[in-house]
């Protein structure tokens, strides 16, 4: 059952952010502030029909494709514009909407920009779109529409303190991922050559029906590595410290929170379901770059020095376990993955909040700059940057433990990953060692210690309110996870080849 | 029924005006163009509405056949032969089909002239209407009659089915540029001029020796006929003779499309020709050189694929990775857009690498690279639109930088954003959905025919292109000069700028009309 009604949400949700993105765009007597005001405006109208859009998939069933509204656009080449959302796509799609509400309001009092508004919109849009695709072809596009709004919010409104750094760090960022997903549309072309269809819930039934083993491992190799370069996967991420380390917070944030789980939906949504014995030969693969980025990572944020970077590095460690979850092909690795996904945006959008809050005052990011005793100079934000460390470390009780305990579950019990499965989920638990020991080592030379006089204000009220929600949803996911992981319980195991029976 | 009685009484085959009308009229233009400067030298506004007059002419015969939707073939030898001793022609007999005997028709109307013809009229009113105040001014009956014989030559290609036709429809696409890039009159343009003619000449030498060696080998020049013998399965020598002739011809063809390793006039030229001109040889000449490699290979020697597909594929990949490795460094906007062009050109060949043995294949790959044509033809005319308004409106004119684009997004809004917005569409990266689309449709018979090492090369040419277009995109809104002085836009720059961009718009949101440019069979 698809469900009649409501069939207008989807586009809308889709199309109101890039409309608002035009018209701030084309209007260029807005004052920046007010153009930020109406970008909250409209991230928060966003996020209200995402919330009904949720409520309404919940009640028919996340299992099944809601709310699905589909109109011929390219029909030489089979591409229909199909949305449609399920248990997968629905908190991707709450938290792309409360990113851009938060970002939009955070750029109300810090560096207001009309221009940097619209591409902030633009994101969302592209995001939106991308997490709802139900096209393969359309789904590329959506996934490239958010490169270049990207690329100009490093570029032109990165920390421009060394002469041409924003320039190369958005240049690296936008040559990686758009060489990157070049190779993906091969993939995905021989997908639609060979099958004939891009309908991706006609494929997802298909299971590789029709696809030669040889052929979906190509295929799944193409798309991968696409999807690789996004996540990213270790050796494929030395674009992701100097875009996070330059880019403004709004830019750390989106590209943290929203940019890096198009790389795992698309894992989810296109790679296991379509072309399940490709990925049967990739996973092994995967999962030992996975745990190799989550080692790696967390040695260098042991002696990084850079308090950005170092939220950046994380990064790369934490979709070390949503690939390592992925890789795991299990329901429970796989439920993992989703949760670790959305865990991850919450938390690592708040620390690059609280990093950015702590940059403004000092101009630096750097661990000796920014000095000790922060718990006494600013408790606010002391506090803040305590909450996301333990929370990053994967505390229980907070967001992240949940997805990374059934991600390293999944792959203890993955029989896809042969002979390596337990291997790697000892190597990727003793990654959480790690990153306990760089997250108190950040606590350490950070929180304590005795304070130097004549040091910022500490966290404003509108600070504050912009990273609430962030705290009380890394709170809210870690203790009562329950309702996330039904939302993909049901939907796991449609996308996993036979059900994700494990034998 | 006169045409078809003279016809029968001369040998001289029927003629159909109608399928003819898009070659004819640009033609027809020419001449009265010429009569009138000759009768009152120095008129203006007449002889510009004349050549307007012409080429909508003809986009408006263009148009009334793709409604029409009949197949016409024109030209046709019926079956006459002229034998030494006797007073005049003589009928085949009945029984004997004149196709059997090397006869066909030399002028085809299908899908594929009526979009080549469709894309070479929108190139060129553009570039006339850019011209206008430009070389266009100074020596207007010279600028218009070489441009309308150029259109005449490009529109006859698309449609010419015969290898003489073609050859001559060629040379008028070609001959005539020599002297529109000698327009600059300095010493520049006139080696630009020079570079060209001898381009043309070497490039002549090698298509007529090519057509030559076909001929020997099939034995008609008729490109159905040529098919028809090859696809029979010739002897070992003939088909040695074939191959040769098509390699030869694709390399004279090779220049007028600037592929590697003929490509080395294109920037030379570019930056000596004016600014309009180089618009023109970048669309209306690449669209007559493609037409005339579709036409020969993918209806004339779709049974040599295998010899001439492999080739395609390498000089495809190294066209366009050179093309985008010098475009890297280039600092002068229009040597960076001949660089461009060059590795644009790669592109739009690469659909060819993946032609098969089946006519549906060779059919995919001809849709493929005439969609890629149509997107890269409005796409580079959006881009010269600005860089000729840039040219007219800063101190270094023709030869400026990039650097002179700097801030212009605060001066200039709109034409700024119409210029990033068309070099997101060559570089093929959302928002311009029409460039996105377009490379999609061209890698698709590649990667079809899982011509694995030709579609990575292509895939990674995709982000080198992004990072000279997006040096470009950048400096538009970097921070600049804000006490430039306001653009003054003339009424024809503003229609082909506003055209040009509601082109990049409308075909990236009907971007169907790019992957279903040729929906029919390939004829």
């Amino acid at each position: 059952m698809t469900g009649t009604g409501y069939t207008w949400l989807l586009p809308v949700l889709v199309l109101l952010p890039l409309a608002g993105a035009l018209v701030l765009l084309a209007v260029p007597l807005l004052s920046d502030r007010l153009a930020a005001w109406i970008g909250t405006a409209i991230g928060g109208v966003t996020l209200l029909l995402s919330l009904l859009a949720a409520f309404v998939t919940w009640d028919r069933g996340f299992g099944r494709m809601q709310l699905q509204a589909r109109t011929d656009w390219i029909s030489a080449l089979g591409l229909e514009a199909s949305l449609g959302l399920d248990g997968v796509s629905t908190p991707l799609v709450l938290l792309t909407a409360l990113l851009a509400v938060l970002t939009c309001l955070h750029l109300t009092r810090a560096e207001p920009d009309r221009l940097l508004v619209v591409c902030v919109l633009t994101v969302t849009g592209g995001a939106i779109a991308t997490f709802t695709a139900l096209d393969l072809l359309l789904f590329f596009v959506a996934f490239e529409t958010v490169l270049i709004p990207m690329w100009f919010v490093i570029g032109v409104w990165g920390d421009g303190r060394q002469e041409g750094q924003p320039a190369n760090a958005a240049a690296r960022f936008v040559l990686y991922t758009a060489a990157g997903s070049a190779v993906m549309l091969l993939g995905i072309i021989l997908v639609i050559t060979r099958t004939g269809t891009s309908d991706i819930t006609e494929l997802i039934q298909r299971g590789g029906a029709g696809l030669s083993a040889t052929t979906q491992t190509v295929a799944a190799v193409l798309i991968v590595i696409g999807l690789a370069v996004k996540t990213p996967m270790w050796p494929l991420h030395t674009w992701l410290p100097p875009a996070h380390t330059i880019a403004p917070t709004t830019g750390s944030v989106l590209l943290a929170g929203v940019l890096l789980k198009l790389g795992t939906y698309g894992l989810v949504r296109v790679a296991v379901p379509i072309l399940p014995a490709g990925m049967a030969n990739v996973a092994p693969w995967l999962g030992g770059f996975a745990v190799t980025g989550i080692v790696w990572a967390g040695l260098a944020c042991l002696v990084e020095r850079d308090l950005k970077r170092l939220v950046a590095l994380s990064s790369v460690a934490h979709m070390g376990f949503v690939l390592l979850g992925v890789a795991s092909m299990t329901p429970t690795g796989l439920q993992g993955a989703l949760f670790a996904n959305i865990a991850h945006g919450v938390v690592s959008a708040l620390l690059f909040f609280v990093v950015g809050a702590l940059k403004d005052r000092q101009h630096s990011s750097d661990l000796q700059q920014l000095g000790p005793g922060l718990r006494d100079r600013m408790p606010r934000l002391g506090w803040l940057l305590t909450f996301g460390a333990v929370a990053g470390l994967g505390l229980p009780g907070l967001a992240v433990f949940w997805g990374e305990l059934l991600a390293v579950a999944g792959a203890w019990q993955s029989s896809g990953l042969g002979m390596l499965n337990r291997p790697f989920a000892v190597i990727a638990a003793a990654g959480t060692v790690i990153a306990a020991a760089y997250w108190l080592r950040v606590l350490r030379v950070l929180w304590q210690g005795r304070p130097e006089p004549g040091q910022g204000p500490d966290a404003t009220r509108h600070e504050t309110v912009t990273m609430m929600p962030l705290v009380l949803a890394t709170v809210g996911l870690g203790l009562v996870p329950g309702p996330l992981l039904g939302a993909t319980a049901g939907v796991v195991r449609l996308l996993l080849p036979g059900g994700g029976a494990v034998p | 029924m006169l045409t078809e009685t003279s016809a029968r009484l001369t040998g001289v085959p029927s003629i159909d005006l109608v399928a003819l009308l898009p070659v004819i009229a640009p033609v027809v233009a020419l001449l009265l163009i010429l009569l009138a400067d000759a009768l009152r030298p120095g008129l203006r506004l007449p002889s510009d509405l004349i050549g307007l007059a012409g080429l909508l002419t003809a986009a408006g015969g263009v148009a009334y056949l793709a409604l029409d939707g009949e197949d016409r073939n024109t030209a046709c030898s019926g079956g006459f032969v002229v034998t030494t001793g006797q007073t005049g022609p003589t009928r085949l007999p009945e029984s004997l089909s004149p196709a059997e005997f090397g006869f066909g028709c030399s002028y085809v109307v299908s899908d594929l002239t009526l979009a080549v013809q469709g894309i070479v009229l929108l190139g060129a009113v553009a570039c006339l209407l850019l011209a206008l105040n430009g070389p266009g001014a100074k020596d207007r009956t010279a600028h218009h009659t070489l441009l309308l014989a150029t259109v005449a030559g490009a529109t006859a290609l698309a449609g010419a089915r015969d290898l003489a036709t073609l050859t001559v429809a060629l040379e008028t696409a070609t001959l005539p540029t020599i002297g529109l890039i000698a327009l600059r009159r300095d010493a520049q343009g006139a080696q630009a001029a020079v570079t060209m003619l001898l381009t043309a000449i070497a490039s002549l030498g090698m298509l007529l020796l090519g057509i030559g060696l076909l001929f020997l080998a099939t034995g008609s020049l008729y490109l159905f006929r040529i098919a028809d013998v090859l696809a029979a399965g010739p002897d070992r020598p003939v088909l040695v003779v074939a191959v040769a002739g098509a390699v030869l011809s694709l390399a004279g063809i090779g220049f007028k499309v600037s592929l590697v390793p003929f490509h080395m006039w294109t920037p030379d030229t570019y930056a000596g020709a004016p600014l309009p001109i180089a618009a023109f040889l970048s669309t209306v000449s690449k669209a007559a050189g493609v037409s005339a490699a579709v036409v020969l290979l993918g209806i004339g020697l779709p049974a040599l694929h295998e010899a001439w597909a492999p080739l395609i594929g390498i000089l495809a990949v190294l066209t366009m990775t050179v093309g985008n490795l010098i475009a890297l460094r280039q600092n002068v906007a229009v040597r960076l857009l001949a660089w461009s062009t060059v590795a644009q050109a790669g592109w739009v060949m690469l659909p060819f690498a993946a032609a098969g043995p089946s006519r549906d294949s060779v059919r995919e790959a001809t849709a493929g690279a005439i969609g890629y044509l149509l997107a890269y033809v409005v796409a580079s005319l959006a881009v010269f639109a600005v860089v000729v308004l840039v040219a007219r409106h800063h101190r270094s004119g023709e030869e400026h930088t990039l650097q002179t684009y700097r801030g212009l997004s605060r001066t200039e809004p709109v034409a700024s954003a119409v210029l990033a917005f068309a070099l997101l569409c060559l570089a093929g990266l959302p928002p311009g959905v029409m460039g996105l689309i377009a490379k999609v449709v061209a890698l698709r018979p590649v990667v079809d025919a899982e011509v694995w090492p030709v579609a990575v090369i292509a895939a990674l040419n995709v982000a080198l292109a992004l990072a000279y277009y997006l040096r470009w995109v950048a400096l538009l809104v970097a921070p600049g000069d804000r006490s430039a002085p306001r653009w003054r836009l003339r009424p024809a720059e503003g229609i082909v700028l506003g055209g040009a961009a509601a082109g990049c718009l409308g075909l990236s949101v009907g971007a169907e009309v790019i992957a279903g440019l040729l929906p029919g069979i390939l004829h």
